[in-house]
């Protein structure tokens, strides 16, 4: 009943494989792979009772020499053939005996003989308390195949065994089968990796070997832990999230009934095939094993479920694609962070996802293994060992048949598929592609279908109003893009408006946080993809051409000529049906009409062979409404689900209510193949018309649909989800305020958490606007909600709120604070805790009883609002006015001007933001708390904007940017695309600052409970919860409007999660969006929170009068402008009015604790007993049930529920640590040194804590003319020269990790291989991912190629590098790449600053550019010569590096194959003179 | 449009020209000269079209004035006075009369600092081109029912009801004792604020969308209420405040002594030809003082200065920044002629041998201590007292109700200051205690603006339709 559930679970991890290539068994591997597992202990989760691993596996061979021993041992007798099954057992013994009995029964039904049970020897001491207690009893059960049987024949049958087991017992929630395989075998728990051999004594014998070991460990984001969750799982072991999971597993309900093999003739006896509940990647492992279960063999297996991006690759073969286009006609992607390891027990393979968003790295060394895992350098091979070092980059995949010892590399295996079939002329010969209608003639496109007064009634009956045509459709047709706007959504949500709101309203979209990663739609968005198509699925274990009928298009939204195309098509294979949702009340009801259309439309596919549902309200008349669009969606495709039928038919929906990209999204999240807005069309034709638009009526309507795509790919992005294909039925939303009899009929997938209106509500709504409608004197709605207009849709800061709050903090008398704060607290119910009033019945005390107002204080802090979005004036007031209080500033995502550290302008809280901005050393030693800002509730999952006209020369500076252009933060942190990510961010943070707290700031969402608890176990000090309606300085007007849900939900979510995994007493819990009075304060911390964040309230305070025009740098009051004449003369803000306003809201914070009895204001938390229904003001409201909240809330525990102890990393830094304590003396006298220590990749964020003290000490650059030189030989763990200061080099003989020189602001890191080693010869993978993420300066060489993302967000470094993945110099503001190698796709994706040498051997590079921003030249100028001449000599020198060299020996010839990419806005005869330069680093140059 | 988001600061507020003072002291037109469409465009061009418009917050009908504005800015002068029309029945008239210093633009945003976006003027431009290039609102689609209202008053109020009725398909007659439509818009606020043409279009205007006028109708002499109230379905009282607040001063009756409404009644009537109880008072040549410091008094002053008094003052007790009267007037008033004295309070009309005024008692005030609630009070300073020549003395303190006897007899509920009792909250706003009479107006609220009479005359009329179930 409460928000938090345990079976809510994401997780990420570490991951490998280690396999003898040739197949050879030993016992070695399994040791190997147990010390790889161990040595990634830092990329697994601890349970609060620290030693209860998340888990962590093995998945083998079956150990057949092991068993074989045993048997003898035993006298058991094994076939040639047997199988043996993992079973999980209730430790109940009569449950176990039971379930034995039925597996016994399946064995037999299958012919096969039961040898015997085992029981799994095994050592429960290691184990800590947590694991102990939810520990299942062990057996393996070992079984003969009948003579004769090979082992696929086994196989298959034992899948049939299991699940028929696994239906019979599905109500035993402790029965599962972790393996039951003829081939494989896995041993997996909730033990660290190091206790595996300990707890599963097996494993230690030195018998138990295998040639192949897949290995996984756990970092989930809930601390309930249960065994069946560890991985590996049957087949394989997947680190990171699937995005697409909640589609993935309708999709597969919906085609269940489409699979078929001869080789499994009862193969629908084994449905569900996938499981619906558990983790994303268990319902990987379920799919995948129908598909080997079924024949396919793995390579299709793998790419048919995780395929590349090949739509929009220019460098894939045509016949590649058309594998991948014939096979996407029948499945959609499983899409998200994946690194997946698999084996069959034959093969041994690795896939990552098209994005390229998990690492894997693999070294082959003589003895001929592959280890290939999350990391480099999990086990200690020496450099002469090593044959070669690469990496699985994007799309790609690496098996290993270990039969014949042949590796498959991603381009063999891509030649092996494409080669199959002639899929490119089976898709020639079958696929019809609409004519775009760009393309289309026609005399009918561009004129008016509807006049003026039928547009009225159109537009009145649907609920447009003039706001919205004027604000946003007007921008969508005249700009190709969405309109942005200012502040945050400050109306109620829709279930609790006065108003008729849209049904889309009431959706309320989801995004990535933190588990997984939302995409960059503006520079990543060539692994996107709107393409739709039209026609049956059929069964992917049969490949023919006539499967290849399908009708292509470019977009699900839908043109005039689209539609009309597609009701000209065969009828053959696409009849279609057009179904009306007008209806007539006085004969039924809207529930009833709902139902009848569904049955309709089940009738009409099953019976009349329909293939194309076209569900349309056009036909408009008095008396008749329409069933909404969504509800007419959702209900018609769960049917069709429901009945074995969606995937031999489309739903295309032709409705009046679509019109911005989020009414599209919630239409195809639903179901919808195709939308086509004919309203939206005709108004735009109207505007055309009346001289609003001057454009021609049909660009017109293509700029509009152009800016709704962009709007697409921004939701789908948001959920880091890449194409339409799976955001397709994905039910990404949270439903708020809709009740059980609409969810159950029409949206049975989606959370809705607290109820709301029913049918009867929608009817009532379309009835009333029916009634206006069909009223021709009757206006169409003015608007207001997007802007205050009286009588309009309430706003919680209209003006009586902010002018009355503006009058009480310049007069400082509290009365004048009490009319403001009566305008807030008696407002009609805007919110949902407005429906919660507090107690009166209490015992009260005296005031001078409650804890003081500075007791308070320190929990207020103003919320990251950025400079630069604030005008440094307002910026300084802020800080001022908390510093004097004792609250805390947030600098927000701009950096901040390193003058005002040490001063009482200093933000005690620095934020780090996705586009790391400003962030220096310096910056995040001057921090009390550093705020990772993974989400903001005007706009989760995505980065923060600010205008170019805000981008000053000043403000460029602090952001290490481009002064003009516009600044888009990334919606990821290029460096948390996973959990574990996270941790190794916040140890990077605690690492380089160890005074400071860190702090994660989320949004709030379903799931957002599991988010904050994998949060706490990274070990953050503070979580903040952000509520929806949150401010921001500029955002797009759908992203603030529909994204995210109230804080009321989020907070108790995070609250329960927290105190019911035990980590409530080591998190500080803070809330911000919206909060304005001291009611707000108390009521939040009822519901879980000890801190408060304000962010518009104190900028009204000082003078912000909500004119929600921040975005156009002409605030005219002086607080979100650059613009210097508005700063000088019109902003009027002193810190004073700050501290009054929170001042007053502590006053009566202190008021209404003592009217409560509460003496400290962490006595409120969890006191929900303090909180009343207050009685409803409408019928919708009535029918909300808030008890899920307070339950959530109200959740009790032997531990404090507020933070009492400090979140301290497992990991100690040993090796940073040394480092401080052997360079103290340097860095303090300024004297540098030199210092040689060996490294492993245990040994993260080296030279962070070095690099700290350095700033601290000396700023960025104060030791550059003095360095300190650190060398290390080995594999460097994470984040190796993190946040590196000027002053400190680093020199590296090995490899290293991910995140090398990430943030660097100064100094060097070099990086070179063992001299002679014969795998450096053709170039090999010496560093990880998102290397030089966010640097603003310093220098770094690598004799050897990164990975993918290389100097992402790079502001200021110079690099040299031997090649590099996909994404390199993704917007890049500055500094110089050099890349000796290949460059990966999508090369400068964003890039404004700043340029690059690139060696295009291949000539190809034209294909791997990004065109949008930058140019590709030759390297012409004898300047730019020279300075590349001189790059490569620094190379040679620092790296020692062959390439290098031997392009030095042959310049001239080289010359004319490196081309200099620069941004177009540069010129080439500049770039060099006018780079940004510190003074120290000039000075150090000089020298 | 390419919008200029800093045409703020760029381009200053800049009010519609004035007529020369030689013409303004003579003549009784309207001071503002039009404005082009230029001008018109540049100053709306200035919105910011905020997030809280407070324009429209102020505004007592909450006028749609961004988006009017930007209408304005485009060109789109048909569709700004339809979108004017919305909440506004007479906007012409409120663009020409409010007190936007007080209200819209008083509010806006850019008042602090950079001059208010000159929203008045703008509102009179867009209506006034619309009626000229043939504009008129169009009521096709509207679908007459069989309900009729009697409207009694055709002032801002009765007129405002009577538009919202008609345009819901109701159909209502207007009734009025004087020749004109109006109320004090014709007959009391002088033509160089409102020139008497803009009411005679208004009747051709709302006459044409099928209000029926009944004037020179004196309700309780010409026709019996109770036979309106049989005869309609509903009755809205629109009789506006005419009882003048005496001073109680010494002399106050003294020839010479005038109280404002008639004087300034008279001098309408005088130019336009009309017969009504209040005969002309001409003050050519005399010296004149006008007691008060509402937009009455500021009526008085200029008329007085127009009719060729030899000198005109103005006479309050409190400070320039006390006075109700909005700041624009008093400019006006002082541009073209008038003396302002503050801080005095009279205390009785000096009368000459003959009885007649010949001048003003009054004393110096201050402010004194603050009261419980903080404010302060203006007290006489002893011994401070002079006397004011004048020939003429005008009285404007302002009026109140004056109820016909018919509607106490009605029972219709009244305060103790004779206005009647009725809620815009009301289930059924504005009615008043009989269930079907509606009031609103100065009857309701006391001496106030026009354009609080056309909201209470708007919001009077949906209560009526919900009443009436239309
Ligand atoms: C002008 C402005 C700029 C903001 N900039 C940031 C930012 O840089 N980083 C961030 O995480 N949130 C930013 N926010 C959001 C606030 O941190 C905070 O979450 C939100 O404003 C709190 O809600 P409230 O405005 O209703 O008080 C900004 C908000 C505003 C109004
Ligand atoms: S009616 Fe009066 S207050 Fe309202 S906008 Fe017009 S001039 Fe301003
Ligand atoms: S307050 Fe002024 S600037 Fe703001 S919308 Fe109104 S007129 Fe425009
Ligand atoms: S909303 Fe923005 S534009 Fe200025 S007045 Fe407030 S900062």
């Amino acid at each position: 009943m409460a928000l938090y559930h345990h079976s809510q679970a994401r997780e990420n991890c570490g991951f490998g494989l280690i396999a003898h290539i040739e197949g050879a068994a030993s016992h070695r591997i399994v040791r190997t792979a147990i010390n790889g597992l161990d040595r990634m202990q830092h990329r697994g989760g601890i349970s609060a009772d620290g030693k209860t691993g998340d888990g962590c596996g093995l998945l083998m061979q079956k150990p057949d020499s092991f068993f074989r021993a045993i048997a003898e041992e035993n006298g058991w007798n094994l076939a040639k053939k047997y199988g043996v099954g993992m079973i999980f057992l209730s430790q109940d013994p009569v449950k176990a005996a039971e379930a034995k009995a039925i597996i016994n029964k399946e064995i037999a039904r299958e012919t096969l003989t039961l040898v015997t049970w085992r029981t799994v020897p095994t050592d429960s001491s290691v184990l800590g308390p947590l694991a102990l207690e939810s520990m299942p009893q062990i057996e393996q059960v070992i079984v003969n195949a009948p003579h004769g049987w090979g082992d696929h024949d086994l196989e298959r049958r034992l899948y049939m065994v299991r699940r028929r087991v696994e239906q019979q017992l599905s109500a035993d929630p402790d029965f599962y089968i972790p393996s039951f395989s003829s081939l494989v075998t896995v041993f997996k728990g909730l033990m660290m990796p190091a206790d595996l051999p300990r707890y599963y004594t097996d494993l230690a014998d030195i018998r138990m070997e295998t040639a192949i070991c897949v290995f996984h460990q756990r970092f989930s984001t809930n601390t309930m832990p249960r065994w069946p969750l560890a991985q590996p799982f049957r087949y394989l072991a997947h680190n990171g999230e699937i995005n697409t999971i909640t589609g993935n597993r309708q999709w597969a309900r919906a085609r269940q009934y489409k699979f078929a093999s001869p080789l499994l003739p009862d193969l629908q006896d084994a449905a569900p095939f996938v499981g619906q509940t558990g983790s994303d990647s268990s319902s990987l492992d379920n799919q995948l094993e129908l598909l080997l279960a079924g024949g396919m063999d793995l390579f299709r297996a793998m790419r048919l479920l995780v395929p590349p991006a090949w739509q929009g690759n220019r460098v894939m073969d045509d016949n590649l694609k058309a594998f991948y286009e014939f096979n996407s006609m029948h499945m959609e992607p499983w899409d998200g962070p994946a690194g997946i390891v698999m084996t069959n027990g034959q093969h041994v393979a690795c896939n990552l996802d098209r994005n390229g968003l998990r690492p894997a790295r693999f070294v082959i060394t003589r003895d001929k293994l592959i280890t290939l895992a999350s990391e480099v350098g999990i086990w200690d091979y020496t450099p002469d060992e090593v044959v070669e070092k690469g990496r699985v980059g994007p799309g790609e995949m690496l098996a290993i048949d270990t039969t014949t010892g042949q590796i498959w590399r991603s381009d063999e295996i891509d030649t092996d598929l494409m080669a199959r079939h002639t899929y490119r002329s089976w898709l020639n010969d079958n696929v019809q592609r609409l004519v775009p209608y760009e393309k289309y003639e026609t005399d009918l496109i561009g004129k008016r279908v509807f006049d003026d007064d039928t547009m009225q009634v159109y537009h009145k009956l649907f609920n447009y109003s003039y706001e919205e045509i004027e604000q946003v459709m007007t921008v969508l047709a005249k700009d190709g893009q969405e309109a942005v706007g200012s502040m945050g959504d400050d109306t109620p949500m829709a279930v609790l408006s006065r108003k008729p709101r849209n049904l889309f309203d009431y959706f309320r979209q989801q995004f990535a946080q933190v588990t997984n990663p939302p995409i960059d739609p503006l520079r990543e968005s060539h692994v996107m993809s709107l393409a739709t198509s039209i026609g049956r699925e059929h069964n992917v274990f049969k490949e023919t051409a006539g499967y290849a009928r399908r009708i292509q298009f470019e977009s699900p939204v839908m043109m005039y000529s689209d539609l009309k195309q597609l009701r000209q098509a065969d009828e053959k294979y696409y009849k279609n049906q057009v179904f009306s949702l007008n209806f007539d009340l006085q004969q039924q009801n809207l529930e009833q009409a709902t139902r009848s259309l569904c049955d309709k439309v089940v009738s009409a596919v099953r019976d009349d062979n329909v293939v194309l549902v076209i569900l349309t309200d056009r036909r408009i008349e008095q008396g008749l409404i329409p069933i909404p669009a969504a509800m007419a969606v959702g209900a018609v495709q769960m049917a069709l689900v429901n009945a074995q039928l969606r995937c031999d038919s489309n739903i295309i929906i032709e409705t009046a209510s679509a019109r911005d990209s989020h009414h599209f999204a919630v239409l195809i999240g639903l179901g919808a193949t195709g939308i086509y807005p004919f309203l939206a069309y005709e108004t735009v034709e109207q505007l055309v018309e009346k001289g609003t638009i001057n454009l021609s009526a049909r660009q017109a309507v293509l700029n509009y649909r152009k800016g709704i795509n962009k709007g697409l790919f921004k939701i789908m992005s948001k959920m880091g989800i890449s194409t339409v294909a799976s955001y397709r039925c994905s039910n990404l939303f949270e439903a708020v305020g809709i009740n059980k009899d609409v969810m159950q009929l029409c949206f049975a997938d989606l959370p809705s958490r607290i109820g709301g209106a029913s049918f009867i509500d929608f009817e009532q709504d379309v009835q009333q606007l029916a009634n206006i409608a069909w009223l021709k004197r009757k206006p169409m709605n003015h608007g207001g909600l997007l802007k205050y207009v009286h009588d309009g849709e309430y706003h919680a800061y209209n003006p009586d709120v902010v002018t009355s709050l503006q009058k009480a903090v310049r007069s400082g008398k509290y009365e004048d604070y009490l009319v403001y704060s009566n305008h807030v607290n008696q407002r009609p119910v805007a919110h949902l805790r407005d429906l919660l009033q507090l107690a009166t019945d209490t015992d009260g005390v005296a005031l001078a009883e409650v804890e003081a107002a500075e007791n308070l204080y320190p929990r207020f802090d103003s919320a990251a609002m950025s400079i630069g979005a604030l005008s440094p004036e307002a910026h300084e007031a802020l800080a001022i006015a908390m510093n004097r209080l004792g609250g805390r500033s947030n600098s927000g995502e701009g950096g901040e001007d390193p003058r005002r550290f040490g001063t009482e302008k200093n933000s005690k809280i620095k934020q780090v933001a996705s586009g790391r901005f400003g962030v220096t050393p310096h910056y995040l030693v001057n921090a009390e708390v550093i705020q990772i800002k993974v989400a903001q509730g005007a706009k989760p999952g995505e980065g923060g904007q600010l205008p170019g006209e805000k981008v000053t020369a000043e403000i460029a500076r602090l952001r290490y940017s481009v002064p003009g252009v516009t600044l888009i933060s990334p919606p990821p942190h290029h460096d948390i695309y996973s959990i574990e990510d996270l941790a190794q961010l916040i140890f990077d943070l605690k690492q380089v600052n160890p005074e400071a707290l860190i702090s994660v700031k989320l949004v709030s969402e379903p799931g957002i409970g599991t988010i904050a608890t994998g949060v706490a176990k990274a070990y953050a000090d503070l979580i903040t919860v952000s509520g929806y309606d949150g401010g921001t300085g500029a955002s797009p007007l759908t992203s603030v409007k529909y994204a995210g849900s109230p804080w009321e939900l989020g907070l108790a979510e995070v609250h329960q999660a927290l105190v019911e995994n035990g980590l409530r007493d080591r998190v500080r819990l803070q809330v911000d969006g919206g909060l304005k009075t001291g009611l707000d304060v108390v009521k939040a911390a009822i519901l879980g929170a000890e801190s408060f964040g304000f962010g518009t309230g104190p900028m009204v305070a000082l003078g912000c009068k909500f004119l929600r025009i921040c975005h156009l740098n002409n605030c005219a009051t002086g607080v979100a402008t650059q613009d210097e004449t508005l700063r000088r003369d019109h902003f009027t803000g002193l810190p004073e009015m700050v501290m009054n306003y929170f001042k007053f809201l502590a006053r009566e914070v202190r008021e209404l604790m003592a009217e409560l009895g509460v003496t400290e204001l962490t006595q409120l938390i969890g006191r929900t007993d303090l909180l009343n229904a207050k009685a409803s003001e409408t019928q919708k409201q009535a029918r909300l049930d808030l008890t899920p909240i307070l339950q959530a809330s109200g959740v009790t525990s032997d531990k404090p529920l507020h933070c009492v102890k400090n979140n301290t990393p497992f990991d100690p830094g040993a090796l940073n640590q040394l480092l401080l304590q052997r360079c103290e003396q340097m860095v303090i006298n300024k004297t540098g040194g030199q210092l040689s220590l060996p490294i492993r990749n245990t040994d993260r964020s080296v030279g962070a804590a070095l690099s700290g003290f350095i700033a601290r000490k000396h700023g960025n650059q104060g030791m550059a003319t003095d360095p300190i030189r650190l060398r290390f030989t080995g594999t460097a763990g994470q984040s190796f020269g993190v946040w590196n200061a000027g002053g400190l080099h680093l020199a590296l003989q090995g490899d290293a990790n991910d995140y090398v020189g990430k943030g660097m602001t100064g100094g060097q890191i070099a990086i070179f291989p063992a001299k002679g080693a014969s795998f450096a010869k053709n170039g090999f993978a010496i560093a990880g991912n998102t290397c030089l993420y966010g640097a603003t300066g310093g220098r770094f060489y690598a004799a050897g190629q990164a990975g993918e993302r290389f100097a992402v967000r790079n502001s200021g470094a110079l690099a040299v590098v031997e090649g590099t993945g996909d994404n390199c110099c993704e917007y890049m503001t500055g500094g110089v790449v050099v890349v000796l190698g290949g460059t990966g796709v999508n090369f400068g994706a964003g890039m404004t600053g700043g340029f690059a040498y690139l060696l295009d051997e291949q000539d190809d590079l034209e294909l791997r550019l990004n065109p949008e921003l930058v140019e590709a030249l030759d390297v012409s100028t004898p300047i730019l010569q020279e300075h590349l001449r001189s790059l490569l000599h620094q190379h040679v020198e620092e790296t020692g590096s062959d390439k290098a060299q031997r392009i030095l020996s042959d310049f001239n010839n080289y010359l004319s194959k490196f081309k200099l990419v620069k941004p177009k806005t540069s010129d080439v005869n500049t770039l060099l003179g006018h780079r940004a330069r510190s003074s120290a680093e000039l000075r150090v140059q000089a020298m | 449009m390419a919008q200029n988001v800093y045409q703020f600061i760029d381009v200053k507020r800049i009010d519609p020209p004035k007529r020369s003072h030689s013409e303004r002291t003579i003549e009784f037109v309207e001071i503002y000269q039009p404005m082009t469409n230029t001008q018109v465009e540049g100053q709306a061009d200035r919105c910011l079209d905020c997030g809280n418009p407070y324009c429209e917050w102020k505004c007592p009908v909450h006028n749609y004035i961004p988006q009017w504005l930007k209408l304005a800015n485009e060109g789109k002068i048909i569709e700004a006075a339809e979108l004017s029309h919305k909440t506004n029945s007479l906007p012409e008239v409120c663009g020409r009369v409010c007190p936007q210093d007080r209200l819209c633009e008083g509010a806006c945003t850019l008042d602090e600092g950079f001059g208010a976006v000159t929203i008045g003027s703008i509102e009179k431009y867009i209506n006034d081109k619309a009626f000229e290039m043939g504009w008129r609102p169009d009521l096709s689609a509207v679908i007459k029912t069989d309900r009729r209202v009697a409207v009694i008053g055709a002032g801002p109020a009765g007129l405002a009801c009577a538009d919202v009725l008609v345009r819901n398909g109701v159909s209502p007659v207007v009734f009025d004792r004087y020749p004109e439509i109006g109320g004090l818009l014709t007959f009391g606020i002088p033509p160089f604020k409102l020139e008497k043409e803009v009411l005679s279009r208004r009747r051709d205007i709302f006459e044409s969308m099928g209000i029926e006028f009944r004037l020179n109708t004196n309700v309780g002499v010409d026709v019996s209420f109770d036979s309106l109230l049989d005869e309609y379905d509903a009755v809205f009282l629109a009789l506006g405040t005419y009882t003048p607040m005496k001073g109680g001063l010494v002399n106050e009756d003294a020839p010479g002594v005038y109280e404002a409404l008639p004087f300034l009644i008279g001098n309408i009537n005088n130019l336009m030809g009309w017969q009504t109880e209040h005969p002309f008072v001409s003050l050519k040549d005399k010296t004149v003082v006008v007691l008060g410091g509402g937009d009455t008094a500021m009526d008085c002053l200029r008329t007085s200065i127009r009719q060729g008094a030899t000198k005109v003052s103005c006479a309050y007790r409190r400070d320039e920044a006390n006075m109700p009267g909005s700041r624009k007037e008093v400019q006006n008033a002082r541009e073209e002629g008038v003396e302002f004295l503050f801080n005095l309070q009279p205390l009785g009309i000096e009368v000459n041998s003959e009885g007649r005024v010949c001048g003003v008692k009054v004393v110096s005030t201050e402010l004194g201590a603050p009261d419980a609630k903080g404010r302060r009070s203006p007290e006489p300073i002893a011994g401070s007292e002079q006397v004011l020549a004048a020939d003429a003395v005008i009285i404007a303190f302002g009026f109140q109700p004056s109820p016909p006897q018919w509607l106490i007899d009605m029972g219709v509920e009244l305060d103790t200051k004779g206005r009647v009792i009725a809620s815009e909250q009301s289930p059924y706003a504005l009615q008043t205690n009989q269930q079907k009479i509606f009031a609103g107006g100065d009857m309701v609220l006391g001496s106030d603006l026009v354009v609080t009479a056309i909201a209470q005359g708007r919001k009077a009329a949906e209560g009526m339709l919900d009443y009436l179930q239309v």
